[in-house]
């Protein structure tokens, strides 16, 4: 096992390789709170990546309902109960074990392996909210009864779990972009990435006999294009980038922004150890407890901080920015009331106006004699 | 680790094996073949694998029975071990049953590491699979032959021409089938015997040539599998001799207990393997 530097815990950790950070890092920042659980990334994706056989029930993509939902069935709790006690220390260190350092000595890492019937529930507790509504019940602000959708992909991990317990080392990391791949000619079908993600995002074709996972849409991605779940997301929740860790953070680059600058996005389950690489902006009206224990110690924060953006021109330009162009924003800019996307040599993009503008027409129309009306 | 190799000469890890010349042709592997009968059956100890995770928590093949023989062109090793379950993989979380037979390439005298060789001393491996012999006689399963009551509305590459859509070409159906569109033996195998080569853990690959056969029969718990190999395994693979001596180890993989992988149970020292003067030759 080697020390590697985990940002997200506050500390060194124990890993089976030692520390090596991509050239850059495939990163995703989904808002929360507009997610609608439509889907349409999850078809986006299938459609793109996973319509063979023994891909039936496969979703590299998948958007599931907190609390209950969940694909595979209950993946989070039940690897949440093998890490024991998770406590962050006030300065925000992770004081409690990884999987890696909760590992049992034959293992590398601990986990759960999930069966066939786990995988076969894939909207399992949708639109579930947590609590009962008793006849009668009605909404009282904040609301007591809660959900929120989360979208997931894989999140191409720092330190993925799938490549440190691949005993045929058929995982690897791209320098040039961090994603993770399987080599789909090397794998042997062990499952044991499948046991070991623990955000449960490898998973095993029957058909092949080999185990495949997202693939974060690198074809686009060398094109300069974000992952086919982004581009289709429809409430424009997403944004696809490149993160910095925090010591190399630039301030005009829309990831490192949302996560470093403002502090709005926040890792998943980060207390797992892998450093995984997609991010959210937590949901404001669900359970507190509930999101400390998801997105770690600082999602007060985060919340207070998306609060405020209204007051954040620049920030405010950023959300307009998501989802405004298929290509990947290397860098962004906000004057005179306008954000602006660049490319890789700082060429434009795309530009948005940060408020749209408002046109309010008299109600009566003089020139045709008639009232206006709405209807279309 | 210091400890293992210290206690490890204190077991019996088994005699030596002898492989006896015959006058047949032993290209075919024969579980029940009459020159069987009367061959010294060495009893060869393994324990869990112990030296990378993932491994077994306990050791679940504790010994495999070995049998040998050549006919100065092939030689046949017919193996026995318990296994109170058959296994022939298929789904999620199943894995097959399997045996593996190790030689060194370099140095028949002075073999490599016994844990699946050493960087530039690599190991040439014979491995049967339960799955892979199922493939050869029954055909690779299809996706209804796995879950005979699943249901699927359509894959999107297999619709029929109907005018204006045209067929996909079998290559092009194959475009979401990765494994077997980059060729991985995993996803279409023929063979019930792999022919792999590897330089240490984790380093193992599937050579293309496959010239061993295995046949392999579980019965009232227990496997019984012929392997037979040519004796010479040309330019970079083993090369036995009649006549001369050399080494081999042997791993077990029970499918029914999750075993895959490195989760087996294996000889920890190299067994002596000694090959009678081909007669007539």
């Amino acid at each position: 096992m080697a020390k590697v530097k985990n940002w997200h815990l506050k500390r060194e950790m124990e890993y089976p390789y030692s520390e090596h950070r991509p050239k850059r890092q495939w990163a995703i920042v989904f808002d929360l709170n507009k997610c609608i659980a439509c889907q349409t990334c999850t078809l986006a994706c299938k459609t793109t990546w996973t319509s063979g056989k023994g891909q039936e029930y496969m979703l590299w993509n998948n958007v599931e309902t907190k609390p209950y939902g969940s694909y595979p069935l209950a993946w989070d709790v039940r690897i949440l109960e093998k890490l024991g006690h998770q406590e962050w220390h006030k300065n925000g260190e992770y004081n409690g074990k990884t999987i890696f350092e909760a590992a049992e000595p034959t293992e590398k890492v601990a986990h759960f392996a999930p069966q066939d019937e786990d995988w076969m529930y894939p909207n399992v507790g949708e639109d579930d909210c947590l609590g009962d509504v008793p006849h009668g019940d009605h909404i009282n602000i904040p609301h007591d009864k809660w959900f929120f959708y989360l979208p997931r992909t894989c999140a191409h991990c720092t330190y993925p779990a799938c490549l440190a317990s691949c005993p045929r080392k058929a995982i690897y990391k791209r320098d040039e972009d961090g994603i993770v791949l399987i080599d789909q000619s090397r794998c042997k079908g062990y499952g044991e990435c499948v046991r070991a993600c623990p955000y449960k995002k490898s998973m095993y074709n029957p058909y092949t006999r080999v185990s495949e996972k997202c693939v974060g849409c690198y074809p686009a991605v060398e094109q300069g294009l974000q992952p086919m779940c982004v581009q289709n997301c429809i409430g424009k929740i997403r944004i696809m980038g490149f993160i910095n860790p925090p010591w190399k953070a630039r301030e005009d680059n829309p990831v490192d922004y949302l996560v470093h600058k403002k502090g709005l996005a926040l890792p998943y389950y980060p207390q797992l150890g892998l450093e995984p690489n997609i991010y959210y902006i937590p949901p404001i009206h669900a359970n507190r407890d509930y999101l400390h224990q998801m997105f770690g110690p600082n999602v007060d924060e985060a919340i207070e901080n998306y609060k405020k953006i209204r007051q954040d021109p620049v920030a405010q330009g950023l959300f307009t920015l998501m989802g405004s162009s298929d290509r990947i924003l290397y860098s962004f800019k906000v004057e005179n009331e306008k954000a602006t996307g660049f490319d890789e040599k700082g060429g434009e993009i795309v530009q948005v106006p940060v408020t749209e503008h408002m046109y309010v027409r008299a109600e009566f129309d003089e020139k045709i004699g008639a009232v206006r009306s709405n209807t279309p | 680790m210091v400890g293992l190799f210290t206690v490890a000469p204190l077991f019996a890890w088994g005699a030596t094996l002898d492989s006896k010349w015959i006058k047949e042709d032993l290209s075919k592997p024969d579980l029940s073949a009459k020159y069987w009968s009367g061959i010294q059956e060495e009893t060869v100890t393994l324990m869990a694998q112990p030296m990378v995770a993932p491994r077994p928590k306990e050791t679940n093949t504790s010994s495999i029975s070995v049998q040998s023989l050549h006919d100065g062109k092939w030689i046949s090793f017919r193996l026995k071990w318990k296994d109170p379950e058959k296994n022939e993989a298929g789904r999620l979380g199943e894995f097959s049953d399997a045996v593996a037979m190790q030689f060194p390439i370099k140095s028949n005298e002075n073999p490599p590491p016994i844990f699946m060789g050493a960087k530039d001393n690599p190991v040439h491996l014979f491995h049967w699979r339960a799955q892979y012999q199922r493939d050869q006689e029954k055909g690779k399963p299809e996706m209804r032959d796995l879950y005979p009551n699943m249901s699927v509305d359509m894959y999107p590459m297999d619709f029929k021409d109907t005018g204006h859509l045209k067929a996909m070409t079998d290559e092009r159906k194959e475009v979401f089938s990765p494994g077997k569109i980059e060729g991985n033996p995993q996803s279409y195998r023929k063979f019930a015997v792999d022919e792999i080569f590897a330089e240490g853990f984790s380093t193992s690959s599937v050579s293309a040539s496959h010239e061993a056969v295995g046949y392999g029969k579980w019965e009232n718990g227990r496997w019984t599998v012929v392997i037979s190999r040519p004796l010479n395994e040309g330019e970079g693979g083993s090369i036995l001799q009649a006549g001369k001596n050399s080494f081999m180890g042997f791993a077990v993989w029970q499918g029914g207990k999750g075993e895959v992988g490195s989760r087996k149970s294996i000889t920890m020292v190299w067994v002596p393997l000694s090959i009678a003067p081909a007669k007539g030759m």
